[in-house]
Formats: structure tokens, sequence, C-alpha cells
């Protein structure tokens, strides 16, 4: 949990950012999916019901036009006389049958002719119950069935020339067919035959078939709510009482479509009534199927959702780069703050972060320059100082030292002389001419010997000094001036109650520093003379050269860094220990 | 560098984000176009090469024959829809289909009636497909070449022979008193006198007879060898003896009172399946219809064909024999293909067609199987197949030509006058007269 707040905060740009991206385009993209498919579904709809009421007009004339074949066919019929006349006279004998028949297909075949091209049928049925039938295939008609059918009687009942009837029983042979009928009757009404075209309901179809499609349905009604024929043939032969209420009720409006809940489905409803045929042409359509045909709904969807998918990638890739790279360079600038100044930037990320990280770097470098020029000007100036010290011996220094010498020649001590004189020379040779900041600790221990025996010649031998060198130390390097001002200040400030005593120096390699120790069992000092491990000293005192003790810890800082320096335990009355600790050089 | 290759990054980018764009669009306009296609598809499904028309009629035989080859035909890509129409339907749409060119809703394979064969092939040479090369013509019975094939090339597969028999009700004929043997090699006067006796002792019509079809003149005729033509195309009428004594025959059934008169197929089918008629003189294809009434089985013989009462004739003719054709549209290879492996070349299908239809096939290699010698239950266990292949060879054989129903059309009409009292010289003169007119 805290990982992930720690990754949240990482990441805290980039995931505002991300997320209002994300959000935005998922939004907008929802929005523009939503509305298109809203809007080209409404469109589509609409341009579809116009399209269909169009159609709906086709079929009507279609219907017209067949309706008008068969009113003409009839016409023609009746107003043959040869039909009218073979009709009406009874024919006994087998060659007069043989004539009936042959001219009643005769002229019944040219009649016919009218009708064929809507593969309807044309029968005549004579009161003898004689059946002329020009295609048999399309309904094989049994003759006394025929005449004592309530087709029959429904044709003399009706008012109407001619009577169209939805049939699907035995008389057709259980084709579901509509069967236009005419009484053929004289002028005194008296009936001397009937006339019947039939049309088998998959023929009707044809009439308007091509045009439905899957959720475009066609639907023939009767008044009496009876499906009469559909391209859904399941629904042949059902009565539905609503749809008939429906084209009812549009019936004499304009056709306009409209949205009706039938067959436990939404439908757009279309109808129009052919009075020729007396019945109700309704087209339904699904509109959910139609449009899901037409608008691929599925297809807009994956679309949207690729372009969403690779819009939020590209982002996301992106703002990656960006954000991350912004993010790495606050890390590194906030680490930066606490550790290391002299570290540059890395210049990496987007062109903004690199600029930022460029022009951070160019001021951290001049920074630095600047820096350096400060601290190398200060170590000159500190250098040029500590220089100018220990290049100037204590004049007091040469004049005792040569006072004391005088007194030694004075005493004839000449032995003790000349050997004062040979350590001063070498002293000073020492001294003076070795410019070189750094000698060996074999050179150093002469100058001290010869400091010593100085010392110990002009006051006498109270105080021995003893050394002890560890003698892979002795082609070491160390600074100038560093053992002596402690060992001057340990002869002139140790024993100044005790008159007698030591002074013990220690050179050796200790983990892999140089750790010189000097040690005397002089008076030893009180904590106020000791002040941050160095020696207060406040007199201007003669010393050897400018260096003193004090300058010492600075001068080692200053050479090797705050790793290394002086530091001095004392105890009164029991002694001062001096440590000096010293990069291994040679 | 680094700058380089941002710029190159970028450049990437926006030609992705176009590229994507782009294809969406693309996708979207491809989406629509296929949903018109679709849509269009539905409605034209018919027009589609893949599927194969037939057209044939009479469903217990011809149908019958069809469907069995299909199931005979090892191919699932071949899908066949088999629309049944009348002859005369087929014919009629046939000559408008073929005479406006445009083949529109023709079928790919259709059945032709061998007399009506050479007015098709003649009048439309290049709407028909030579299927010589799905199979061997050699295999058939040489008198369906002839009728089939037009200057050298094989257009027609043949299918049954139209050799004729008289089916007669055994229970009417008996009661008539007649047995099986008064009715072989019999004539025609002799046919008349004995349906004049079952007429009049079962009250039962001896015929069912259509005026607009003169099939049954034909059958009278060919016992003879003659026909309408002679071997060059000569229309013969007028002076032709053997027609003159078919067409008395004729009239002579219609006076007297045995004849059931019918006005289309299915009348005509009715009065046999119905029991009205005591016999049926037609091709041996009638026995399929026949059998369909299954309650009549055991009652039904079959007799051979009467002859006219002139020298040279045989108790043997033919009628309505056909072939299948394939019309040279869309899907005329896999037609005949099919063809060529079922009625072409498949002697199995041929046992089966004989067992189960009935047909006899002009098919020689498979006129030897055993199925010839099937005793027929429905026929009181008489081999009907076996002697119509015996009559089959004495059919005395003729040239049809092509004007074979165009001459009918104008002797059915004369004949009406004949059966009012015109004179049979009067009427065969008219007949000559109208069909030089119109066929010269």
């Amino acid at each position: 949990m805290k990982k992930l707040i720690g990754i949240f905060q990482a990441n805290n740009l980039f995931i505002k950012i991300f997320l209002v991206m994300v959000i935005s385009v998922i939004a907008v993209s929802i929005m523009i999916t939503y509305n298109s498919i809203r809007m080209s579904t409404n469109l589509f709809l609409d341009t579809f019901s116009i399209t269909n009421s169009k159609i709906m007009d086709q079929i009507t004339e279609r219907f017209n036009l067949f309706t008008n074949s068969i009113v003409s066919a009839s016409l023609e019929v009746e107003t043959n006389g040869t039909i009218k006349q073979l009709l009406q006279v009874e024919h006994d004998t087998a060659s007069e049958k043989s004539i009936y028949y042959y001219h009643m297909t005769n002229e019944m075949k040219q009649i016919f002719a009218e009708v064929d091209p809507n593969d309807a049928n044309m029968v005549i049925l004579s009161n003898q119950q004689d059946v002329f039938n020009m295609n048999y295939i399309k309904w094989q008609v049994d003759g006394e069935l025929l005449a004592n059918h309530e087709i029959i009687d429904r044709i003399e009942k009706s008012d109407t020339d001619i009577v169209y009837q939805f049939e699907q029983s035995e008389v057709t042979n259980g084709v579901p067919m509509v069967i236009a009928s005419k009484a053929l009757k004289l002028r005194s009404d008296e009936i001397y035959g009937y006339l019947f075209f039939s049309l088998t309901e998959p023929d009707l179809r044809k009439f308007y078939e091509s045009y439905t499609s899957e959720g475009n349905n066609v639907l023939l009604i009767t008044p009496e709510g009876e499906i009469i024929s559909s391209n859904q043939e399941e629904l042949i032969g059902d009565s539905s009482l609503e749809l008939l209420s429906y084209a009812e009720g549009v019936r004499g409006e304009d056709l306009e479509y409209r949205n009706i809940n039938v067959f436990g489905q939404e439908f757009v409803f279309l109808s129009q009534y052919i009075p020729s045929m007396d019945i109700y042409l309704v087209n339904l359509i699904n509109q959910e199927v139609v449009a899901d045909n037409v608008i691929n709904t599925s297809d807009i969807l994956l679309i949207a959702i690729v372009i969403v998918g690779l819009a939020v990638l590209v982002a996301f890739l992106i703002l990656r780069k960006m954000t991350v790279s912004i993010s790495q360079l606050v890390r590194q600038i906030s680490d930066m703050a606490r550790y290391q100044f002299n570290k540059p930037l890395k210049e990496a990320g987007g062109y903004e972060t690199r600029k930022i990280a460029k022009a951070f770097n160019y001021m951290l470098n001049e920074l630095q320059d600047y820096v350096q020029i400060l601290m190398n000007t200060q170590d000159k100036q500190r250098k040029a100082e500590l220089e100018a010290l220990q290049h100037q011996i204590n004049p007091h220094f040469i004049y005792n030292t040569l006072a004391s010498i005088k007194f030694m020649i004075r005493q004839e001590k000449k032995e003790t002389a000349s050997n004062t004189i040979d350590s001063f020379i070498s002293l000073l040779q020492n001294s003076l001419s070795n410019v070189d900041e750094t000698i060996t600790i074999r050179q150093e221990l002469d100058n001290l010997k010869s400091y010593v025996q100085i010392n110990q010649a002009r006051y006498g031998e109270r105080i021995k000094v003893n050394y002890l060198i560890s003698p892979d130390c002795l082609d070491l390097l160390i600074p100038k001036l560093v053992i002596q001002p402690f060992i001057e200040n340990a002869f002139f400030h140790a024993f100044t109650q005790k008159k007698t005593g030591y002074i013990q120096i220690l050179i050796a390699n200790r983990e892999k520093n140089l750790i010189c120790e000097i040690v005397d069992n002089g008076d030893g000092m009180i904590a106020d003379q000791l002040d941050n491990k160095t020696i207060k000293t406040k007199e201007k005192r003669q010393l050897f050269s400018g260096i003193g003790v004090k300058n010492v810890h600075e001068r080692i800082q200053l050479l090797y860094g705050k790793d290394y320096g002086v530091e001095i335990e004392s105890k009164p009355l029991q002694g001062t220990k001096v440590l000096i600790k010293l990069p291994l050089q040679s | 560098m680094r700058e380089t290759f941002t710029k190159k990054f970028w450049l990437l980018m926006i030609a992705l984000l176009t590229t994507v764009v782009l294809a969406a669009c693309s996708g979207g306009d491809d989406d629509s176009s296929e949903g018109g296609e679709s849509d269009e598809g539905e409605s034209t499904s018919g027009d589609e090469g893949a599927e194969i028309t037939a057209w044939a009629w009479d469903p217990n035989f011809n149908i019958g024959a069809l469907e069995l080859a299909l199931e005979h035909y090892d191919n699932e890509d071949f899908n066949m829809e088999i629309i049944e129409n009348a002859q005369d339907d087929i014919v009629q749409k046939l000559n408008t289909g073929l005479s406006s060119g445009t083949m529109q809703g023709m079928p790919n394979i259709v059945l032709i009636e061998d007399q009506r064969a050479q007015s098709f092939l003649q009048s439309y040479p290049d709407a028909f497909y030579p299927i010589g090369d799905y199979f061997n013509p050699d295999d058939f019975a040489e008198y369906k070449l002839a009728p089939t094939s037009l200057d050298g090339k094989q257009y027609g597969l043949p299918f049954d022979t139209g050799v004729t028999g008289l089916f007669y009700r055994t229970d009417y004929l008996e009661e008539a008193g007649y047995t099986h043997e008064d009715l072989v090699d019999i004539t025609w006067t002799k046919y008349i006198e004995i349906a004049k006796d079952v007429k009049e002792k079962t009250g039962h019509a001896m015929l069912s007879l259509d005026p607009n079809d003169l099939g049954i003149l034909r059958v009278m005729m060919q016992t003879t060898g003659t026909w309408y033509t002679d071997e060059e195309g000569t229309i013969q009428i007028e002076g032709n003896e053997p027609l003159k004594m078919a067409l008395e025959n004729y009239k002579a059934l219609m006076d007297s009172g045995v004849v059931k008169l019918n006005s289309d197929w299915s009348q005509y089918l009715e009065a046999f399946n119905s029991g009205d008629v005591a016999t049926v003189p037609a091709g041996n294809w009638i026995a399929a219809s026949i059998e369909a009434e299954e309650s009549q089985s055991g009652l039904w013989k079959v007799a051979p064909t009467p002859r006219l009462d002139m020298e040279g004739a045989a108790n043997a003719s033919n009628q309505g024999g056909s072939s299948w054709y394939v019309l040279n549209i869309d899907g005329k290879e896999a037609a005949a293909e099919f063809l060529g492996g079922t009625f072409g070349s498949n002697v199995d299908f041929y046992q089966d067609l004989v067992t189960e239809i009935g047909a006899i096939g002009t098919y020689k290699p498979a006129s030897e199987g055993d199925a010839y010698q099937f005793e027929n239950e429905f026929f009181n266990n008489q081999q009907v197949v076996y002697e119509f292949s015996q009559w089959m060879e004495e059919i005395p054989q003729v040239d049809y030509g092509m004007n074979t129903y165009g001459i009918e059309d104008i002797l059915s009409a004369e004949i009406q006058q004949y059966l009012d009292g015109k004179s049979i010289e009067d009427v065969l003169a008219d007949t000559q007269t109208q069909a030089e007119n119109q066929f010269k």
C-alpha cells in the first residue's frame, strides 16, 4: 500500500494529466459515437420509411395491374359469345362435348394470356360442373367439390362484380390461394357459369417479395383480419385484429408511418388499402433489425474503441515520456541539494526537460567554476601566507642560537659549539633553501634532531627527546614544519614546573594513515588552554618560524581535507599527547 | 541526434493517427456498401449460377426420375430445384423465353418430348448446349438419337422410350366378358367393339380423351409407320390412308359414347384413378400415374397397342418419349455433368428407375439387368417392363419432323368440324391446304 502511494506520488503529474486526458477522450468519443448512431438510425429510418411508402405505392400499383388484368379478362369472358353460347347449351354426346371442350379451351387460352404473366390460373365452371382449367398445376379443380363449395354461395350473395376470397381448404387441395371469382350472368340475371382466377400464395408473394428483407415484412390482411399472404410464412393464415385496427386507422389518411407494438415487438407500420382486392397491404419494419442490418453498430463501436485506445496509448506514451523526465529532473535536483552539487543533471527526456536540465547544468557549472575560483584564491592566499610564515625564521631564534654558540666558544666547549653550528646550518639550510612544501620524514627527522640539539645545547639536557620511527615511514612525505611546532611547544611550556622529562616522537603507518605522536610527560594543560583540540596561544612568542601550533591543524586540513588534522589530549601534571593524522604520501 | 529522433517520432505519430483515422473512415464505407450488396444479394439470389433449375411435367414419372437421379448423383455442391409445369406450359414458356432471346428465367435443364424436339432445336439452335461430350450417344437406342440431335451435334440426353401399351382394368373387362387374350394384337376397330360392350355392360367409359390432345391419333398412325410428314418433311395429310383410318376410328369412338372427355391433364389422370374408364391406351410412362392410385393394385394389366386395320400395321407404337436438354446459360456445365453422371452412364440408377418409377430408359447397357424381369404386383404380376421392351423393338419408325404439333393444331380444329359432320375428305384436304400455307 505504501509502495502504491509511493508510486502514485512519484507519478503524480503523469497520473493527473493522463486521467484528465483519458476521461475527456472517452467522454468525447462516447458522445460522438452515441450521437452518430442515433442520428444515422433516425435518418435511416426516416428515409427507409419514405422509400418504403414509395415501394408500397409500387406494390399497390402491381396489385392494381393484376386486378385490372383480371377485370379485363373477366370482361372478355363475359362478352365472349362462343363461351356464353357453349356454356348455356347442354352437350350430350361425346362429339358435342369434344367440340364444346375444344372451343372452350381455345377461347379461354386467348383470354388467359392476359393473366398468365402473373402466374395466375383461370378456371371456368359450367352449371354442369364441367371444369375448364388453364393451368392445372396451379390449381387442380374438382368440379363437383367447387360447385358445392361456399365460394359459390359467396359469389352469388355478393353485390360486387368480382369477389376476392382467400381459400386454403379441400377445394384448393390445401394450397393457400387468393381466388377472384365472378358469376357469369345473362341480362336476365341467370347464371350460366362461374369464372375463377386463382393465384397461389407463393405467386402472390412474388408481387412484393423482392421489396422485403429481414426485418422489413409485408403482409396482406383481409378486412376480417386474416393474414392471407406474407413473406413471413409462419404468419399466413393467422388472424390479427390488432394489425387490422391499425390498418383501418391509417386508411384514408395520408400515407404516413407510425410506430406500433405488435407480436411483442416495436415496428414501423405502413399500410395501404387496395380497394380492387379489398385487402390491406401492410408493411412492418422492425426498426432494430433493419437499422442493425444497415448501421453496423458494433463496427462503429469497435472503431470508436480502437480510436480511443490508440489516442490513450499515444497520450500515454507521450505524457509518460514528458512527465517521467520532468519527475526525474525534479528528483535529481532535490537529491542534489542534499548531497552532490558537482554532479550534473542527466539531459534526457523531452525537449523541455532537456532544455531545463541544460540550463540548470550550465548554471551549476558556472556556479562551480565560480566557487572553485573563489576557493582557489582563498587557498592561494592562505598558502602564500603560510609560505611566507614558514620561510621566515624568527630572527630571535637566530640571535639566541648565535648567542648560545658564542657562550659555548667562550666556555671553550668547542665540541658542542661545533655540533650546534652544524645543526644550525642544517636547520637553516632545510628551512630556507628547501622550497618544496613537503619533505621526507627522514629530512624532517634531521631537522627535528638539529633543532633538539640546538635547544639542548642552549638549555641543557634536562629534557630528553626519544625518536620512535617506523622504518617503513622514513621515505614518506609530510608537510614541512608539522611536528616541529609541537616539540617547540613542549620544550618551552611543558616543563615549567617539572624541570626534567622526556618528549617522545612516534611516527608509524597505521590503518593507511601516517600517524605522528608527540608525547611529553610535562605539566600538561588545563582545559582552558585547550580549544577545539588546539592550543590557545595568545602571546607573541619567539618561535622558530612563523608557523605556530595553532596553524598546523589548519594547514593540514587545507592540504588534505577534513579527514586529517591534529588532536591534542592533555591531563594536568601528567603530560600532553599530540596526535597528527596525515595521508600516506611517497 | 536526439532532436531528429523526436521529430521522427512525432512524424510517425501523425502518420499513424492519419492512417488510423483514414482506415476507420474507409472501413465504415466498406460496411455500408457491403450492407447494400447483401440486401441486393438476397433479392436476386435466384439468379446465382450455383442453383440449377429443371423443368419437367408429370410428377409421378419424369419428376420422380429426376429426383431419383438427384439421389444417385454424388456431388454435394450440386443443388437442383425441380419445377413442375404442365407440358404445354413448358412449351409455351420456352417459346416465349427463347424467341425473346433474353433467356431470363429459363431453366438449366428442360424435358422436351421427342416429337417436339426438332422444332426447338431448329428454331433456336444457339439456345441449347451440345452435351454429346458428357456421355456416349452410342450407348442409347438409335431411334432416340435422330430427334435429339441436329447437324451432327447431340443436344438431348435420351430419356424414356415412348413405347405404348393398352392398360386396362381386368375387373371391368372381365365383367364385359373379355380376357387378356381377347385384347392381345387387336385392331382399333375391335377395340371400339369391345368398348361398346364394356360401356353397355359396366357403364364405364372405355377411355378418356382431351379434344385438344390428338396423341391417340398419332399412336394409331404410327402403328403403320406413317406420319403427318414424310422423311423429307413434306406434309402428307391429304390421301394419308392411315391418318384417314385413324380419324374414322376417332370419330367412331366419339360417336359410340365410350369416351369420357377431359379438358386437362389432371382430369385425364382423374378419369382412370377414379375408376371411371376401363382402359388407358398410352405410352408406358402413364404406368407411374396409374400406380399412384394404390387402391387399384392388382386390377390393371397391359396389352399390346391396338393396330390400325391395315396391311403392315404393328401392334406397337410410340407416344411422348422425351429427352433432357441443357440450355445454353450459366450453369450449363454443372447441369450437363449431372445428366451425364446419371441418365448418361449410371446403370444402377437405371435399375432403380425401372423398379421404383417404372420408367424404361433407352440406355442400352442397362436393358439387360434383372429389373427388366421384375414382376409388377400392381399389374397382376405381369412382367410389364419386359413386355414393353419387347414391343419397343416392333415400333414402326417414323421421322417426326419439326411440324408435328403445328399440324396438329390445325388438325384438331378441323376434327371438331369433322365430328360436327364435315366429310373426312374435306377435313384432310383443308388441313393439308392450311398446313402448307403455314409451313411453307
